[in-house]
């Protein structure tokens, strides 16, 4: 081992990072691999080289080393037949040792960022000491590749259950009751929506003043100086203040209006989204069955978000609208009431057009949520997916289905496009038109001498001020069709009631014996009986184990004891208490359930543990993973228990985390357990594992486990084998074998499977 | 490279076991009933959420080999040979300036640390973490932590490329 700064020799060529400074390869010496660390001894980032070479390792100065290093470095250490480099990364700080012997020589310190590139290292030194003479290149040593971002694997399946979409259909009036329905969310906010109704009076009236005031302007002060008459200049400010000061009011008013306004619409539709977010909770499992997660996810955001719109915008504009139609109206009728009748003659043509169009419009949009639901569908359903996308090379389809998905929104909105480009224009045509036929009338009326010049202006001034209100109505009529499709898709969520009803006085069971009676229980899915008539007594503190066939109505009956359903007829009680009675919230407080497919919720590991106890006390939650087998694998997570899982978080085996939601259900202490499949998505090894923990987990507890695997039951009190839909067995393993029936068949097959994939390994 | 490297210490706990610390900071624990355990690592179990809460001892195939309830509770001499190996393991830059974020997914960010300047990613607005004690924690595509203790205390460019995507 030498070491020392720059040797002076100097070689013709040099492959290594510093140039000549570093004084270049010996005769015969190439570079294995290179990479940096950027840590100092003071854990400073600074940036340096580590090069491995056929015989030696050049560095720059590393954070410690066995002996005093003089110069600026690099320094090199010859490697000898007992050179050790190791790399080791628990921490935020990865150290590559070299050793000789049990000494370490030199140590140097790297961030998670620089692993990559310092394993290829660590592989290049193991290649070459592996190597036939202990010299030798190592075969395909690779290159420090720039280090680039971990790619996690883990996501999380979550299976979007297919099936159609909510319907869409109803009527016109129907759109409009939810309409209305929705300003009923109002009622919280009732003081501020009257402040906005009464702000949007004012500015409309102070809107209406400055035609008035043009009127004498013209009549009293223009025309007659110029006719010669002397008025006085001054005359013109007052009108032109007065003009200002109305322009200001309702420039105030509107601002404080349109605020106040998006005030109550921002909270009306706060509120619909927690209301139609909350009644889904409520809601039964089979309502999520039939649903598509992305469907869902389209009613609660954006559909809310187009009623908020409406609200904030249109409704304001609307009810300004009204007002000032009918103040104008008002005014034109009280200054000329020829010129008024004249005025508001297209006017019935204009409703007529808006009745015409109004449904169509409707139906256009509501086919276009129908296609923006779908479209979102298309990415919920692929993204949690993306791993069987990938596999099967299947990107292309996706694409293309999304492509076609989001043809159809195009579609829809091009098919109200045309109906709406056709109508706008039409009733500028109408307003323009009537514009005329009032000007040669009022022309005439001038030449007769019945109306004044100033009178004139203003009221033309009010009939464009009216027309274009008509105008801007029109333009309302697809937003509140839009608006309306969209209540009507959340109310189809409000108005669905949960199939699994809450009893009117339900009984708190509190903190259950555990004794379940299931007595002449039927179930079905649709027309389909799924069980036909069980009855079974499970006494507290038994485990027993549910045996049988895929579609022997296992997880059914399991899912009836959780009350995620109630049976068709027939009843479960608990305690002696029938479960359609119970709180059911109060019920599932009683209740832990550990299934195929473990889910883990976006969050830190802790919080996963304690997703049903979410106060408990860290020794609780660390106590929980000890028993399910999970604390020591969380220690050597990045950040222990704070490390973050979930959707993509993940980075965890599926053994790992199925002891996590093991660990969540040892948390809650619950006195009735549900194993559903626990173990059949874990191999052989991890089996051993969690059965560890599952059986920790029973102990003291009513138990009903599910296991296609015959060997996971060994710990129940009884077997009960189900055929479709009925009990046909039911005792301990060794009397379902002296009785040679089902069981016993079921069994032999597994043994004999078993032993045939023993003998072929 | 100093001294302290190449001298061993060696410190015992009240339960029984004894942790040694050898060159170059390499530990190892020694158990009550005298099995020794090569190059330990002590980590926190709740990092971030409870900074002062439990420590572990595992050995260096992640099994655990002590549990510390509170440092606090632990003899001066053992509490402050685990604080300092916790301080060089939980590296934890903390950052006195951010001079730029870009507007890409991942972020890239050039910050000024106490351990100098450093240019780091930041894959989602997730990582941008704001525990309810107080602080910032931004975690980097590689899992490196990073705290800002004192929003307030940042200059106003900080702050404001710090909200862009927080």
């Amino acid at each position: 081992m030498t070491q020392g700064s720059a040797p002076s020799e100097q070689p013709p060529v040099s492959t290594l990072p510093w140039g000549e400074s570093a004084g270049g390869l010996l005769p015969g010496e190439t570079v294995l691999a290179t990479g940096r660390f950027d840590l100092d001894s003071s854990l400073r980032f600074s940036d340096g080289w580590i090069v491995l070479t056929t015989r030696r390792v050049i560095a720059d100065r590393p954070a410690s080393a066995t002996q005093p290093l003089g110069g600026s470095g690099p320094w090199t250490w010859t490697i000898g037949p007992h050179t050790r480099l190791d790399v080791q990364l628990r921490s935020a700080v990865g150290r590559v040792e070299l050793s000789e012997g049990d000494r370490v020589v030199a140590r140097w310190l790297f961030t998670p960022a620089k692993a990559d590139a310092i394993h290829t290292i660590e592989d290049a030194f193991d290649a070459r000491v592996a190597g036939p003479d202990g010299l030798t290149e190592p075969e395909g040593g690779r290159k420090p590749s720039a280090v680039t971002d971990d790619a996690s694997g883990e996501t999380d399946e979550k299976p979007a259950p297919a099936g159609r979409g909510l319907g869409d259909d109803g009527g016109g009036t129907a759109s409009w009751r939810a309409l209305f329905r929705v300003i009923a969310f109002a009622r919280p906010h009732a003081g501020m929506a009257i402040l906005g109704g009464l702000l949007s009076l004012a500015s409309t009236t102070a809107a209406l003043v400055p035609p008035y005031l043009t009127m004498p302007l013209v009549d009293t002060v223009l025309i007659p100086r110029q006719n010669g008459k002397d008025v006085p200049f001054s005359l013109v400010w007052w009108y032109l203040g007065g003009l200002l000061a109305a322009a200001l009011a309702a420039w105030l008013l509107s601002w404080a209006q349109t605020w106040v306004l998006g005030w109550v619409s921002e909270r009306i539709a706060a509120d619909l989204r927690t209301r139609t977010y909350a009644h889904m909770q409520t809601l039964s499992l089979d309502f999520f069955q039939g649903k598509r997660t992305g469907d869902l996810m389209s009613r609660v955001g954006s559909d809310t978000d187009k009623i908020n719109v409406f609200l904030s915008v249109n409704l304001i504009e609307f009810a300004s609208n009204v007002m000032l139609l009918v103040l104008t109206a008002t005014v034109l009728i009280w200054l000329n009431p020829l010129l008024a009748v004249l005025t508001l003659v297209p006017f019935p043509f204009v409703v007529w057009l808006i009745y015409a169009v109004r449904e169509r419009l409707r139906r256009g949009f509501s086919r276009a949520a129908v296609a923006w639901s779908d479209m979102t569908s298309a990415l919920a359903d692929t993204i949690p997916g993306i791993r069987v996308v990938k596999a099967f090379a299947q990107e292309r389809r996706e694409i293309d289905r999304f492509v076609s998905a989001n043809e159809r929104v195009l579609e829809a909105n091009d098919r109200v496009n045309v109906i709406w480009s056709f109508t706008g224009p039409v009733v500028s045509l109408i307003s323009e038109i009537g514009l005329l036929v009032v000007w040669a009338c009022g022309a005439w009326l001038v030449f007769t001498g019945s109306v004044t010049v100033g009178g004139l202006t203003a009221f033309l001034a009010y009939i464009a001020r009216f027309y274009g209100r008509v105008e801007s109505m029109i333009r309302m009529v697809p937003a509140t069709q839009r608006a309306s499709a969209s209540a009507q898709r959340i109310f189809e969520i409000l108005d669905c009631k949960p199939t699994v009803a809450e009893a009117p006085r339900p009984v708190k069971l509190g903190r259950v014996e555990g004794r379940i009676e299931i007595s002449g229980v039927h179930f079905r899915y649709g027309a389909r009986e799924v069980l036909h008539g069980v009855d079974l007594i499970i006494e507290p503190g038994e485990m027993i184990g549910l045996v049988g066939t895929s579609g022997s109505g296992k997880s059914t009956l399991a899912n009836l004891v959780c009350r995620f359903y109630d049976p068709s007829s027939g009843s479960i009680r608990v305690d002696g208490v029938d479960l359609r009675d119970v709180d059911i919230a109060d019920y599932h407080r009683n209740l832990g359930c550990v299934l195929q497919e473990p889910f883990l919720f976006f969050g830190t590991i802790a919080d996963n543990i304690a997703y049903g106890q979410p106060d408990a006390p860290r020794n609780k939650i660390v106590e929980a993973a000890r028993a399910a087998g999970a604390h020591d694998f969380i220690l050597s997570q990045p950040l222990a228990y704070d490390s973050r899982v979930g959707e993509r978080g993940g980075g965890l085996s599926g053994g790992e985390r199925q002891r996590l939601s093991i660990a969540r259900a040892l948390l809650v202490d619950p006195r009735i357990l549900v194993l559903d499949e626990a173990t059949s998505s874990v191999d052989a090894e991890t089996e051993a594992i969690i059965q560890a923990a599952i059986d920790r987990l029973v102990t003291g507890r009513t138990t009903i486990a599910i296991a296609h695997r015959l060997s996971t039951l060994r710990r129940a009190n009884r077997l009960v084998v189900l055929d479709a839909g009925r009990i046909v067995e039911v005792g301990t393993h060794e009397d379902l074998l002296a009785a040679d029936g089902m069981y016993a068949r079921l069994y032999h097959a597994q043994m004999k499977a078993a032993e045939e994939a023993a003998a072929s390994a | 490279m100093n001294a302290s490297d190449s001298t061993m210490i060696s410190v015992a706990s009240p339960e029984g076991w004894r942790i040694e610390r050898h060159d170059h900071g390499r530990l190892d624990l020694v158990d009550a009933i005298g099995t020794r355990h090569p190059d330990v690592d002590v980590l926190r179990a709740f990092p971030v959420t409870a900074a002062a809460g439990p420590v572990a001892i595992i050995a260096a195939d992640g099994g655990e080999l002590a549990w510390i309830e509170s440092l606090a509770d632990q003899p001066a001499e053992l509490r402050g040979l685990l604080e300092r190996e916790l301080a060089q393991r939980e590296f934890l830059p903390v950052i006195e300036r951010i001079e730029a974020v870009s507007d890409s997914e991942p972020s890239e960010w050039m910050v000024i640390t106490d351990r100098g300047r450093h240019r780091f990613k930041v894959a989602h607005a997730d990582d941008i973490a704001r525990p309810p004690d107080g602080g910032v924690f931004i975690t980097d595509t590689f899992g490196m932590r990073y705290l800002i203790p004192r929003e307030l205390a940042l200059d106003a460019t900080s702050r404001r490329l710090l909200d862009k995507l927080s």
